[in-house]
């Protein structure tokens, strides 16, 4: 056989079989297989091409004008084909079954903050946002810092509101010199001896009582705020603790505030908010009559707020002149209002834990729940 | 403190509804917390007449008794002794009532005989503790038989339950709390009147002196105005003798004598009342000195005369090594701080605090010594605290009684002791007051007042307000009152308490809310409290749960965790267990670890940033130095897959500092040796832990919990434990400053890997870091991807992958430098740890 003949049946066979070869592939990389056959470095039609140089002169140009229109044809079929696989593949996926989407994810778990630091860290903001700096003080305090200085009268019982832990002290030392701070008041001692008015301040951290019982931790967390300048008047504490207490518990929530003592305050008082919980406090509650009821109708008396309608929340008043003198400002010139509170308490109520021990069992099944 | 509304009614002279009583008393700091209706609930308990009664036919206890209930005769059963005979009264519950407790009356049969309805006792009916029979009536025109029992009796009354402050001793009794209501909601020009005292039924005539001449001796007679008391003679009664030693410590001390009276139980009025407020009856005397207490919240004591031996009263100090036995039975060793009242052999009452057995008001009593006193308040506190004797009395002196209302106190004391137990008053009585005690005087400023408060004041209204609390108030120049404290308020001594007092009875309800003009302080928060708050966050961003443990713990859990002792104490702990501060955080959490594997917990990734205690640093060597430490424990099943098996180990400890490294200081972790860890880290495993540096500093130590530990605790696997020092890593976080950012690369890099085998004691960084340092600027990054023992691999022996990725800043890398270089880094690595490559 001829060169030229060999060539011309070259041609034919390959365009005779592509077509065929093509629809017979039945998914991409058998149809790239059978495609390399034809126009792949050792295909059928690339070795056609490296022929040429054998065909005589006068027929080499239309022989190979020919190959090149059988290798272009072959390729717009394999593309064709070939986007009608990929076509044909994805119209499958789609149709066919789903993944198991509830199959657990993997990777790294979260973290959480304890619920009392998350708390912690907004009230800290929402005074932050009012222009107060934050301070800290030291868990164990002197006696004056966390009694005397603040006005507590030796001898007196306003001091059993907090029972004190002492620290044990060497031979010949005031047995009653240091303690494990009852509040965060101290702090407001120390930055006051330390700075100068203006001055607005918030501390937040851990105090200890000697109380163990169902509503009582030894260790607790309270936030304490105050500022002193001149011209801070009562109206203003009303003013920064509405704003603040709205802020936390909702924008409409009534806030009472009454008389009350605490040495280091005059006039002193106690702050109550409507109870979230049953919203009690928009039924106008009676004294010695029906307490108010739990939303739902239930017989049974609101846990937070005793069927009152109004829960205690924080203590406050105008830093006692004495405090003032103590820290060596002069309470003529000056006035500040000061006021703290319970994390603990707060938290239970935001998060409707149920007993106190749970805020500091660290058991990971209540801590990675909220 | 418990109050009648009753009594209050009594005491203000006009009338006043239970919800503003409510109301206004809270407004005005005296919380209520409660309120209590007595009286209504005993629908269907009626008075009853006995018309007869006989024995039970077959039970010995019993006996049959046939009432009158005003509509018809009912028979009943009933177990007490003390029935009335015929025309007797008696409390009688229907059938169809309930009474308090809970019990509903039917019919019952009681050894064969049909009881239709129940004769009914104090205790059963809640309106007295007395059980020992049932109630008898004595006649008056409000009980007919069938009247309800809560109108024959009169016992509709409602009770508050107070919550006072501490420094308001004068609202522990109900005049206080009446004068209080008075300014609260009563007329500005309607002053509160202390009560008169009334003359007793009867006054002693005496035939001799029954004191020993004194300067201190006043006529009861003067207070009590009119009189109209039958005389009565009484002789025989050798003179009495009052002094007082320590003045200091006893300002005042008033006596008055009641002679002749019987002891017995109280009317049931009186002892009703005390029962609504929560005291028990006790007998006519001794209840008549709780009335005086509950009224006039002033603590009075009665002796009896005749127990007191010599006649004498002394008030003084007790001398060390004396003792007493006091009321409740207990003895006494006195201490010489303690205040005693004594007869002529020794103690006979705890000033204040309790009185002595030995002079107790008992069934013989005849004659009565009455002390009102006013004792020095610390002097009553401690004493109380010392003996852990907290009582209704030294509640009230420890707080400050009123000083001036002694006179008039005894005189009420007097004629009630002597009308409800049939006793006369002895006119004569004694008064020691040597030093009266002084009365604040104070400026009050209307400008100062307006300017503390933030809103106008009116000046007459203050006046006005001033004075229905008993102060002596002058106007002085414009705008100023000069006002004199009362004795009663020992809690008033400054202007600002005034300026309280006219804040609380105008209501703090009524001055306006405003937001004060804030200064920015230079200040601002310190860097290192938002810092330990970036720990917080980055070591929960890190995938770790926070935990908040006690700060104190038992020193033995400090041992079992082999972490420094404590040498802060807490001297009065609640228990042993908390019985000093934690010089670190891992026995807190290994704790909380304990109980998570004890709750079948698969996995345990806590961690807790707090203070921990150390020795006392300052000169004066007073406050032990704290300082925040991050604490992190790991533990069991690994969380990146569902797959169970894969536990968590140093590295995932690791991955996580440095997750949390990176977020406080942009660097990452590194964790070298030191032998000085032995000793200073002795909780960690020897061979797995290190210390941790970031950006060249220590910050703190990383490793597995030395086995012994894991042992000592019962715990399973492996846990991986680090603390770091939060003021180290606020150190290295400012070491490496705020990052710069650099270009991104604009030449292509070419990567090339290595493998070498190296003995098992070469570590990884080691060889990363000496193929780093020899191919120089040229390397951006050398990555360890594979290590892996076995064969080929000979045993002892492991082969380390590394990535090497090339990249010249400046230009495109050429092979052949590549090449150069990577053939640089195979021979060091051959050459430096005696490797073969793979």
């Amino acid at each position: 056989m001829t060169a030229v003949a060999a060539f011309e049946e070259g041609l034919g066979n390959a365009a005779a079989q592509y077509s065929d070869a093509f629809d017979a592939a039945r998914d991409e990389p058998a149809l790239r297989a059978a495609n390399a056959r034809y126009t792949g470095p050792n295909g059928l039609v690339t070795k056609l091409m490296k022929l040429m140089p054998e065909l005589p002169k006068e027929q080499r140009r239309e022989l190979g004008q020919r190959a090149n229109q059988l290798k272009e044809e072959i390729e717009r079929a394999f593309a064709q084909r070939l986007d009608g696989l990929l076509q044909a593949a994805r119209l499958a996926e789609l149709s066919g079954p789903s993944l198991d989407i509830s199959l657990p994810g993997y990777g790294a778990r979260r973290g959480y903050l304890h619920p009392l630091t998350r708390l912690k860290h907004e009230l800290l903001d929402l005074f932050g946002a009012l222009g107060f700096d934050i301070a800290e003080g030291p868990e164990v305090d002197l006696h004056e810092n966390n009694f005397d200085r603040l006005g507590f009268p030796a001898d007196h019982p306003a001091t059993d509101m907090q029972d004190t832990f002492f620290m044990q002290q060497p031979p010949g030392v005031n047995p009653r010199a240091t303690l494990l701070r009852t509040h965060t008041s101290t702090v407001q001692i120390r930055e006051m001896l330390r700075r100068k008015p203006p001055l607005a301040v918030v501390s937040a951290g851990a105090v200890f009582r000697r109380d163990d019982d169902a509503t009582h931790s030894p260790m607790f967390m309270q936030i304490e705020g105050f500022m002193v300048d001149e011209g801070v008047s009562f109206s203003h504490l009303k003013g920064v603790l509405t704003h603040f207490l709205q802020r936390l518990f909702g924008a409409n929530v009534p806030v009472r505030f009454r008389p009350s003592y605490f040495p280091f305050v005059e006039p002193g008082g106690e702050v109550d908010v409507g109870c979230t919980l049953c919203r009690g406090y928009e039924v106008i509650h009676i004294p010695g009559q029906q307490p108010a009821a739990l939303p739902g109708g239930s017989a049974e008396v609101c846990r937070a707020c005793k069927g009152t309608g109004f829960m205690e929340i924080l203590g406050c008043g105008m830093i006692h002149p004495v405090v003032f003198e103590h820290v060596g400002y002069d309470p003529e010139r000056y006035t500040g209002f000061a006021f703290g509170m319970g994390i603990d308490r707060i938290a239970m109520l935001r998060y409707g834990i149920p007993e106190l021990g749970l805020l500091y069992g660290n058991d990971p099944r209540f801590l990675t729940q909220l | 403190m418990l109050v009648s509304h009753k009594w209050l009614v009594e005491l203000l002279e006009f009338d006043v509804a239970v919800d503003d009583v409510a109301k206004q008393l809270t407004s005005g700091g005296l919380e209520v917390e409660h309120v209590r209706r007595w009286g209504e609930n005993l629908t269907g308990i009626v008075i009853a007449e006995v018309r007869g009664k006989k024995p039970h036919p077959s039970r010995d206890k019993l006996s049959l008794v046939t009432l009158f209930d005003g509509v018809a005769e009912q028979e009943v059963v009933c177990g007490a002794s003390n029935v009335p005979d015929a025309g007797g009264l008696v409390a009688f519950a229907r059938l169809g009532s309930t009474l308090p407790g809970g019990l509903k009356i039917e019919e019952r049969k009681l050894g064969g005989v049909v009881s239709r309805g129940m004769i009914c006792s104090e205790k059963e009916l809640d309106i007295g503790a007395d059980e020992d029979g049932i109630l008898v009536i004595e006649k008056s025109r409000h009980t007919q038989p069938g009247a309800a029992l809560a109108d024959a009796l009169d016992l509709r009354d409602t009770v508050y339950t107070l919550g006072l402050t501490p420094n308001r001793p004068d609202c522990l009794g109900h005049v206080g709390i009446a004068r209080e209501l008075c300014a609260l909601i009563g007329d500005d020009n309607k002053a509160f009147t202390f009560p008169r005292p009334t003359s007793p039924r009867r006054l002693v005539q005496a035939t001799s002196p029954l004191w020993q001449k004194s300067e201190h001796a006043f006529s009861l007679a003067d207070q009590y105005g009119s009189m109209g008391a039958e005389p009565v003679k009484v002789s025989g009664i050798a003179p009495v003798s009052l002094q007082v030693s320590a003045p200091e410590r006893c300002p005042r001390y008033g006596a008055a004598l009641v002679t002749g009276v019987k002891i017995g139980p109280s009317a049931f009025v009186v002892r009703y009342r005390l029962h609504v407020l929560g005291q028990r009856a006790i007998s006519n005397v001794v209840d008549a000195t709780n009335l005086v207490l509950l009224g006039f919240g002033h603590p009075i004591h009665a002796f009896d005369l005749r127990k007191l031996r010599g006649s004498r009263i002394e008030v003084r100090l007790a001398k060390a090594g004396e003792t007493m036995h006091t009321l409740d039975g207990q003895a006494r060793a006195l201490d010489a701080d303690d205040l005693v009242i004594c007869d002529g052999e020794g103690p006979v009452a705890l000033a204040g605090v309790m009185g002595g057995a030995n002079s107790e008001i008992g069934p013989g009593t005849e004659h009565v010594l009455i002390e009102c006193a006013y004792f020095d308040p610390p002097t009553v506190r401690r004493t109380s605290k010392r003996t852990g004797l907290h009582t209704d009395s030294s509640h009230r002196f420890e707080r400050g009684v009123d000083p001036s209302d002694v006179r008039a106190v005894l005189a009420h004391a007097a004629a009630w002791i002597a009308d409800l137990a049939g006793g006369a008053v002895v006119p004569d009585a004694l008064d020691f007051y040597a030093q009266p005690t002084t009365k604040a005087h104070v400026t009050f400023r209307r400008a100062r007042a307006q300017a503390l408060l933030g809103a106008e004041i009116d000046l007459a209204r203050a006046r006005a307000i001033f004075a229905r609390l008993g102060c002596h108030v002058t106007p002085t120049a414009a705008d100023t009152l000069a006002v004199t404290m009362p004795l009663h308020r020992p809690d008033l001594a400054r202007e600002v308490d005034l300026i309280e007092e006219y804040a609380r009875i105008v209501g703090y309800d009524t001055i306006a809310t405003s937001l004060p003009n804030m200064r920015p302080s230079p200040e601002g928060t310190a860097p290192a409290i938002r810092f330990v708050r970036r720990v917080r966050e980055s070591a929960a961003s890190a995938g770790l749960w926070e935990a908040v443990n006690f700060a104190f713990v038992s020193p033995a859990d400090h041992e079992k965790a082999r972490v420094p002792a404590s040498e802060a104490r807490v001297a009065n702990p609640m228990s042993e267990e908390r019985s000093v501060l934690r010089t670190a955080l891992l026995p807190g959490l290994l704790q909380n670890l304990v109980l998570s594997q004890r709750h079948a917990q698969k996995r345990f990734a806590g961690y807790e940033v707090a203070r921990v205690f150390g020795a006392n640093t300052d000169a004066k060597a007073t406050l032990p130095s704290e300082r925040y430490e991050l604490g992190a424990l790991l533990w069991g099943m690994r969380a990146s897959s569902y797959d169970e098996r894969e536990q968590l180990d140093f590295y995932d400890a690791k991955g996580m500092l440095e997750s949390i490294t990176h977020a406080l200081a942009g660097v990452p972790v590194e964790t070298v040796h030191d032998s000085s860890l032995d000793a200073q880290a002795p909780f960690l495993h020897p061979k797995r832990r290190g210390r941790v540096r970031v950006a060249g500093v220590d910050v703190g130590v990383l490793g597995e919990l030395h086995p012994d530990i894991v042992n000592t605790y019962g715990l399973e696997g492996r846990p991986i434990y680090a603390a770091l020092d939060v003021a180290a890593l606020q150190h290295a976080s400012e070491q490496v400053g705020v990052r710069k950012a650099s270009p991104l690369p604009r030449f292509p890099a070419s990567t090339r890997d290595l493998a070498v085998v190296v003995a098992e004691d070469v570590s990884a960084g080691e060889v990363a870091s000496v193929l780093h340092d020899t191919a120089g600027t040229l390397a951006e990054t050398v990555k360890l991807f594979d290590i892996y023992r076995g064969a080929p691999v000979p045993e002892g022996q492991k082969s380390l992958a590394f990535h090497v990725v090339y990249r010249d800043p400046r230009a495109t890398l050429t092979d052949k430098l590549v090449d150069e270089t990577h053939a640089k880094l195979t021979a060091i690595a051959e050459q430096r740890f005696r490797g073969t490559l793979r």
